[in-house]
C-alpha cells in the first residue's frame, strides 16, 4: 500500500484488529477447553507460516526449515531450566521469561549464523538446504542425550508455571505481532527491497539492493518470533521432545498453510492457517471417516496444488 | 581394522551409495527438465519395496510373472502419477510450478504413506515393514568372502545407470530431456515436445526407484514412513552432485553411501544422519554448484 492511502481505511482496519483481538482475549472464558486448545494450536501455526512468508512469500525463498527455530528455542528454554533448577525454584514464571528472551537471543544468532552457507543457494537448493539443517538440529537433539535427554525429552519439574490462559494469551500475542510484522514491512522501503528481489535479484542488485544483507534480515526477524511461540509451546505442555517440538508437522505444514492461503499476501498464512486446522480439527474430532484423516489431509492438498498452486487469496486483489 | 572389515564396508558403503545414485539420478533428471520438485519420490521407493514384498512374500506367483507384475504396475504408476500430478504444471513460471510441485507432491507423499501404513497393518501384517531376506552365497576374492548380496545390488545398479546413461546419450527421447535440461526455452523454440519428454522421463524414474527400492530390502528393511527421509537423501546428493550431471550424482551418492557406513561403523548408527547433512555443507561452502554441476545464473 503506498503512503497516499494512508487515512480513514488505514483507521478502520485499526479498529477492527482492536475489535478481533478483544474478542479473541475474551474467547477462553467463553469456549470449551478443547476448543481454546484447537486456537493455542491455530495460533501457533498462524505465528510459524506468517514467520515463514516473510522469507518464502515476500523474497520467495523457500524455507523448510521454520520449524528448526521453533525446536530451537523451546528446546534452548527448557535446557535452561532443567540446568538451572534453582532459579526456576526461586523466580518461578519470572526466571521461564528471562530463559524464553535467551532463547529467543540464541535462535537468532544461530540464524545469523546459517544464513553466510544457506543463501549460497537459491531456489530448489535453498528449500533442501533449509530442510537439511532441520533434519541436522533433529538429529543432534536427538544424539547429544547428555544436554537434551535424547528420545526421552525434558519434563519441566512439577509446577503449573504457565496454565491456559497465559499460554493462549501469549500465543495469540505472537501470531499478532507475526501480523504486525508482516504487514508493517510490506509498506516499508524494506519492504520493497524484499519484492524487488523476488521478482529479479538482478535487477534489485543493479538498483543497489543489498541482496545478501536483505535475506540475512528476512531470516532473523523470521527466526525470533517461532523461537518465542517454541518456548511457549513447549512451557504450555510442560515438556519438550522430538515429536512435540521438532516434528516434521512444525515445520512443513506452515509452508502448506502459506501456500494453502497465498504465499506473499500479509493475510494469505492467516487464511490457510485458518482452513487447514478448521478441516483438521474437523477431521479429527467430528466426522468418523472410512480411510485415514490423513489419507483425505493429503489429497486436499493435491487438490489445491492442482487448481489453485498460487493460494486461495490471489486474483482477489485483497489481503496485501 | 582388518582387511575384511574394510572391504565389507567399502562394498556395503558403495551398494548403498549406488542405490542412492540410482534413486536420485531419476529425481535429478525429473528437476532438470520439468522444474518440479517432487517430494513423493521417495514415496515411490517405498512403494516399490512395499510392492516386491507383497508379491514375491505374500502370494504364491513365481518370481518371473511377480516381477514382470511389479515392472508393469510401476510404469503404470509413473505414467499416472506424470499425467495427473506432473502435467498441468508444465509451461507455467518456474518459480510457480515449484511451489505448485511442492503442495501436490507433498499431498500425494502424505496421502500414500497414510494409506500403505494402514491398509498394510489392515490386511497384510500389523507391523508394516517390507524387506526381501533373499540368502545368496558369499564370493570369494583374493581370499576375501564378500556379501552375495551387496553384489547383487552393485550388479543391478551398474546396469541401471549404464541404461540410465545409453538413454540420455543414445535415444532421441534422452536427448531431447537433455536439450531442455540445458535451455528449456531454447528446445522449445526446436520443436521438442516438453510433455512427452516429461512422460517419458517420469514412467522411467519412477520405475529405476521402484526397483532401487526391491534391491534396497535385500539389504535392509524400509517402513512406509521412510519415503521423506529418502527424498531427501536423493536432494542431498543432487545439491552434493549438480543437476543433471550422471557422474556428478554417481560420486554424490557412492559418497554418502561411504559416509553413512564409515560413520556408522566408528562412531555408532545414530550419527550417520548427521555425517550426510554435514557432507552436504560442506560441498555447498566449497562447491556451491556441486561437484559436477553447472553454475546456473
Amino acid at each position: 500500500m503506498t503512503p497516499a492511502a494512508r487515512g480513514p481505511r488505514q483507521w478502520r482496519g485499526l479498529a477492527i484488529g482492536v475489535i478481533a483481538a478483544g474478542v479473541l482475549l475474551a474467547l477462553p472464558g467463553l469456549l470449551t477447553r478443547d476448543l481454546v486448545t484447537a486456537l493455542f494450536f491455530a495460533f501457533t501455526f498462524a505465528a510459524l507460516a506468517l514467520n515463514y512468508d516473510l522469507l518464502g512469500g515476500f523474497l520467495g525463498y523457500l524455507n523448510l526449515g521454520q520449524g528448526t527455530f521453533f525446536g530451537l528455542g523451546a528446546y534452548a528454554t527448557f535446557i535452561l531450566a532443567k540446568e538451572l533448577p534453582a532459579i526456576v525454584a526461586r523466580f518461578g514464571l519470572l526466571a521461564l521469561a528471562a530463559f524464553a528472551v535467551l532463547a529467543g537471543a540464541i535462535t537468532a544468532l544461530l540464524a545469523v549464523m546459517v544464513s553466510y552457507p544457506l543463501f549460497r543457494l537459491r531456489g530448489a537448493y535453498f528449500a533442501m538446504g533449509t530442510f537439511g539443517l532441520f533434519l541436522l538440529v533433529r538429529q543432534l537433539t536427538l544424539n547429544l542425550d547428555r544436554l537434551t535427554a535424547g528420545s526421552f525429552g525434558i519434563y519441566l519439574p512439577s509446577g503449573d508455571y504457565v496454565d491456559q490462559r497465559l499460554a493462549y494469551t501469549l500465543m495469540l500475542g505472537l501470531a499478532g505481532a507475526s501480523l504486525a510484522i508482516n504487514s508493517v514491512i510490506s509498506r516499508t522501503r524494506l519492504g520493497i527491497a524484499f519484492h524487488a528481489i523476488r521478482e529479479s535479484e538482478r535487477a534489485a542488485s543493479a538498483i543497489g539492493v543489498d541482496l545478501f544483507r536483505c535475506k540475512q534480515i528476512a531470516l532473523v526477524i523470521s527466526a525470533i518470533p517461532s523461537a518465542l511461540a517454541g518456548c511457549v509451546f513447549g512451557l504450555h505442555f510442560g515438556y519438550v521432545d522430538l515429536e512435540s517440538v521438532l516434528g516434521i508437522d512444525k515445520t512443513l505444514f506452515p509452508v502448506i498453510m502459506a501456500m494453502l492461503g497465498g504465499t506473499g499476501l500479509v493475510w494469505g498464512p492467516v487464511v490457510g492457517v485458518a482452513l487447514i486446522r478448521v478441516i483438521d480439527v474437523g477431521l479429527k474430532n467430528y466426522l468418523t471417516l472410512p480411510v485415514p484423516a490423513l489419507v483425505v489431509y493429503g489429497l486436499i492438498l493435491m487438490v489445491i496444488g492442482l487448481f489453485k498452486p498460487e493460494g486461495i487469496l490471489a486474483g482477489l486483489g485483497k489481503g496485501r | 581394522m582388518s582387511v575384511q572389515t574394510l572391504l565389507e564396508l567399502v562394498l556395503g558403503g558403495i551398494s548403498l551409495g549406488g542405490i542412492y545414485a540410482l534413486m536420485s539420478l531419476a529425481l535429478s533428471l525429473a528437476l532438470a527438465t520439468t522444474n518440479m520438485l517432487n517430494v513423493a519420490h521417495g514415496a515411490f521407493l517405498v512403494m516399490g519395496a512395499a510392492l516386491s514384498t507383497f508379491l514375491l512374500r505374500h502370494t504364491r506367483l513365481p518370481w518371473p510373472a511377480g516381477l514382470a507384475l511389479f515392472i508393469g504396475f510401476c510404469a503404470l504408476v509413473g505414467w499416472l502419477f506424470e499425467r495427473v500430478c506432473v502435467r498441468p504444471l508444465l509451461g507455467r513460471a518456474p518459480d510457480r510450478a515449484l511451489v505448485g510441485s511442492i503442495l501436490i507432491t507433498f499431498g500425494f507423499a502424505l496421502t500414500f504413506e497414510a494409506a500403505l501404513g494402514y491398509y498394510w497393518a489392515k490386511f497384510v501384517d500389523p507391523q508394516p515393514t517390507f524387506s526381501l531376506p533373499v540368502a545368496m552365497p558369499p564370493f570369494a576374492l583374493f581370499g576375501v568372502s564378500l556379501s552375495g548380496t551387496r553384489l547383487a545390488i552393485l550388479a543391478f545398479v551398474g546396469v541401471a545407470v549404464l541404461l540410465f546413461h545409453l538413454f540420455l546419450t543414445r535415444t532421441p527421447m534422452g536427448k531431447m530431456a537433455r536439450a531442455l535440461a540445458q535451455d528449456y526455452d531454447g528446445a522449445l523454440v526446436l520443436g521438442i515436445n516438453p510433455q512427452a519428454v516429461s512422460a517419458a522421463i517420469f514412467t522411467l524414474g519412477i520405475l529405476a526407484t521402484a526397483l532401487s527400492g526391491l534391491f534396497f530390502i535385500l539389504a535392509s528393511p524400509l517402513g512406509p514412513h521412510d519415503g521423506l527421509r529418502l527424498t531427501l537423501i536423493a536432494m542431498t546428493v543432487i545439491v552434493i552432485g549438480g543437476v543433471g550431471s550422471l557422474p556428478g550424482v554417481l560420486a554424490g551418492g557412492v559418497l554418502l553411501g561411504l559416509g553413512d557406513v564409515f560413520t556408522a561403523f566408528l562412531v555408532g548408527a545414530v550419527w550417520s544422519p548427521v555425517t550426510y547433512v554435514l557432507v552436504f555443507f560442506v560441498v555447498l561452502l566449497l562447491r556451491p554448484e556441486g561437484l559436477a554441476g553447472i553454475r546456473h545464473t
